[in-house]
């Protein structure tokens, strides 16, 4: 009897495959990916894993370009599909991609940054031991692709609880993978539980704030939360305390302060080309969710929570660019770094306006790039014990290994916003969308920080160029071909969207309107 | 109040009694168990709201699973069986902070709805949950399948220290 009532009614949604595509390839591939794991001989499993990734990542590229220009809603609600959604997952698929060359290095290190056996006590004899001779994990291939199209999903999820369920996709293998680090194990260990600990703090919040702005709204859906929003007869104090819930979730992920404390103790312990993939993906992902949450479902209620978010924009700078001055460890400064560029890119956000959507996007590829650059960068600076992270290891680097140190200077000066380079296209963007929107004084707390942010830039300049070469300066590995690469890209992206940002800027501006 | 109104307070009560022994006992045991008389309660106000399916699975997976699991974790770690002192912080900064939101959100709760009365949906039971995952939340639905995965693979990898030995 049920069973004859649920053949008659139960209706499938439509499920537009060719819109779901870039996140569906993925997911395929991963699978793929662990019965490769579980089939292919050990030694064939390092290229046949890199193969498959890098294929399936361009695949879904592929269905990314393919599918450009559609507008619609598909799998009943629960994904749109818009400008901003494909250009988010076109850049996460972009920057993933450059990422996996980093993570698939295996020249600079026996078996790759990551170590085969996450589960041997730290510093044993068997771990000192694995360090330098084991091979690394191939696990890692499908653990990534998994990550990035949960971050594909995140960028388009139209309701609270598919956004809900690709957070935690996406966040569960980079836990993981921040436990896997082949030097320094304990660190990375630290850092994989603190991570994993603070994320399910921020989850919970997050699945909090759902539950209230259910109890307001009666739906979940972006298109019914903004109908909801202003004419739901229930107190509006609902609204405002699960909105505040949901954006702690995502200002976490995002790494805005004061949720930003997990930021450099993660960014320093785990693998380096997984610290490079965290900076530009995460950020992409983590943007692309805050920014359809605040332009599609909570419009309306923007005179509200934008002096809010405002405040958090101007601590964030504040406490990036302040603590980057005291750090004394390369990965420390890069992390503090991005909390800065985080606190930029919320102010376009905070434009509520398409200019700053078109600004933000520009933003978060701009500095993706030049990010993982950076972090190309610290994996080849290393010695016989790894990466030599310690600021006084890179004194008179310049001496050593000119090409290398001009590179990072000019990644610095990218981050730092000099003219020519893509940090200044981007910065300018925001700055440009925020006075539009008369958020002064967010542009003057904008500016005062990044005068601020310049001298730890500089300083590191400075201990590069005009520091003579110490006994202990690390001589710079040459890299293999797959980081070799990912430099390449990362510097000439810098470049060229400081040079030529229009036909990316021209991309933004008509990718920069949301489907509702 | 009816009879509806009265239980879901009881039970309430249990399991905000229960909750906050989890994390006061001294026995990492006994909070183990305390968890159990906790997911009950609240189980039985998943009953007592007819949403029947959500109760026994809660029961089932939580109370089944969970915390089982949980006691294995204890058993198997050389956990210490009796009171221990060094499983006490603090107090005050837990209580504050727990208490504080506690009580915060029971009054942003009171202040919401005040007497407003909310008519129940039509029972959760297996069919009518089964057609909501499979027509409105299906994608949702099969994402959590690859994030199960993804763990599975995620806890393999960091605990198996034979891995990669073939």
């Amino acid at each position: 009897m049920t069973t004859d009532i649920a053949a008659e009614t139960l209706k499938l949604p439509s499920l537009d495959y060719a819109a779901l595509a870039p996140m569906l390839i993925l997911f395929g591939v991963g699978c793929v990916g662990v019965l490769v794991e579980a089939i292919a001989p050990k030694k064939a499993r390092f290229p046949v894993q890199l193969v498959l990734a890098v294929l399936g990542i361009a695949a879904s590229l592929t269905a990314i370009v393919l599918a450009a220009g559609t507008e619609k809603v598909t799998a009943a609600g629960a994904v749109a599909v818009d400008g901003p959604g494909l250009f988010l997952q076109g850049s996460i698929a972009v920057l993933g991609l450059v990422a996996l060359l980093l993570i698939s290095e295996r020249s600079l290190e026996r078996g790759g940054a990551f170590v085969a056996q996450a589960a041997v006590t730290a510093n044993s004899e068997a771990d000192r031991d694995q360090a330098t001779r084991g091979s690394g994990a191939t696990e890692v291939y499908p653990l990534i692709i998994f990550s990035l199209g949960g971050m594909m999903l995140f960028a388009a999820a139209n309701d609270l609880l598919t956004m809900f369920v690709a957070l935690e996709v996406f966040s569960l293998p980079l836990y993981l993978l921040c436990a896997m680090a082949r030097r320094r194990r304990l660190l990375s260990q630290e850092a994989a539980l603190k991570y994993f600990l603070l994320g399910a703090f921020a989850s919970a919040f997050f699945l909090f704030g759902i539950a209230l702005v259910y109890g307001y709204a009666g739906r979940v859906d972006f298109a019914g939360i903004h109908a909801a929003v202003l004419d739901s007869p229930n107190d509006i104090a609902l609204l405002y305390i699960g909105l505040a819930m949901v954006a702690i979730g995502l200002l976490f992920k995002a790494a805005l302060a004061p949720f930003h404390v997990w930021t450099p103790d993660v960014y320093q312990g785990a693998p380096t080309p997984v610290t490079a993939l965290m900076a530009a993906c995460t950020k992409v992902a983590a943007f692309g969710g805050l920014l359809r949450v605040l332009y599609v479902a909570f419009e309306r209620s923007q005179w509200d929570y934008r002096p809010v978010l405002g405040a958090i924009a101007v601590l964030t700078m504040l406490v990036g660019a302040v603590l980057a001055v005291t750090q004394t460890d390369i990965k420390r400064l890069l992390a503090y770094s991005s909390i800065a560029n985080a606190g930029y890119v919320l102010v376009g956000v905070l434009a509520i306006s398409k200019a700053g959507l078109a600004s933000s996007l520009f933003y978060l590829v701009a500095y993706g790039f030049s990010v993982l650059a950076a972090f190309g960068i610290v994996t080849l600076v290393r010695d016989a014990d790894g990466e030599a992270t310690h600021l006084s290891r890179w004194a008179g680097l310049g001496r050593r290994s000119p090409l290398y140190a001009t590179l990072f200077t000019f990644l610095l000066l990218a981050f730092a916003g000099i003219p020519l380079t893509s940090g200044f296209t981007a910065k300018f963007g925001v700055f440009a969308a925020a006075i539009e929107a008369d958020q002064t004084w967010l542009v003057i707390a904008g500016v005062i920080t990044s005068a601020i942010i310049a001298f730890p830039y500089l300083r590191v300049v400075v201990m590069m160029w005009l520091s003579e070469p110490g006994e202990s300066t690390p001589a710079v590995s040459l890299p293999g071909a797959l980081t070799a690469a990912a430099v390449t890209i990362g510097a000439a992206a810098t470049l060229l969207l400081g040079i030529v940002p229009q036909p990316l800027l021209d991309m933004t501006e008509n990718a920069a309107h949301f489907v509702r | 109040m009816t009879t509806a109104d009265l239980l879901l307070v009881a039970l309430g009560a249990v399991a905000v009694g229960a909750g906050v022994l989890v994390v006061s006992t001294r026995h990492i045991v006994r909070a183990g168990l305390w968890l159990v008389v906790n997911l009950l309660a609240v189980a039985g106000c998943y009953l007592v709201l007819a949403a029947e399916l959500v109760a026994w699975v809660q029961v089932l997976l939580y109370v089944g699973a969970v915390v089982v699991l949980l006691l294995f974790a204890v058993m198997l770690t050389r956990a210490p069986i009796g009171a221990s002192d060094d499983l006490d912080r603090p107090r005050w900064p837990g209580a504050l902070i727990g208490g504080g939101a506690g009580l915060g959100l029971a009054a942003l709760f009171v202040s919401g709805y005040r007497w407003s009365r909310v008519d129940l949906p039509s029972p959760g039971t297996a069919t009518a949950l089964g057609e909501q995952i499979f027509t409105a939340w299906v994608l949702p639905f099969e994402v959590v399948g690859v994030l199960l995965l993804a763990a599975l693979i995620g806890a393999i990898v960091v605990s198996r220290p034979d891995i990669g030995s073939r």
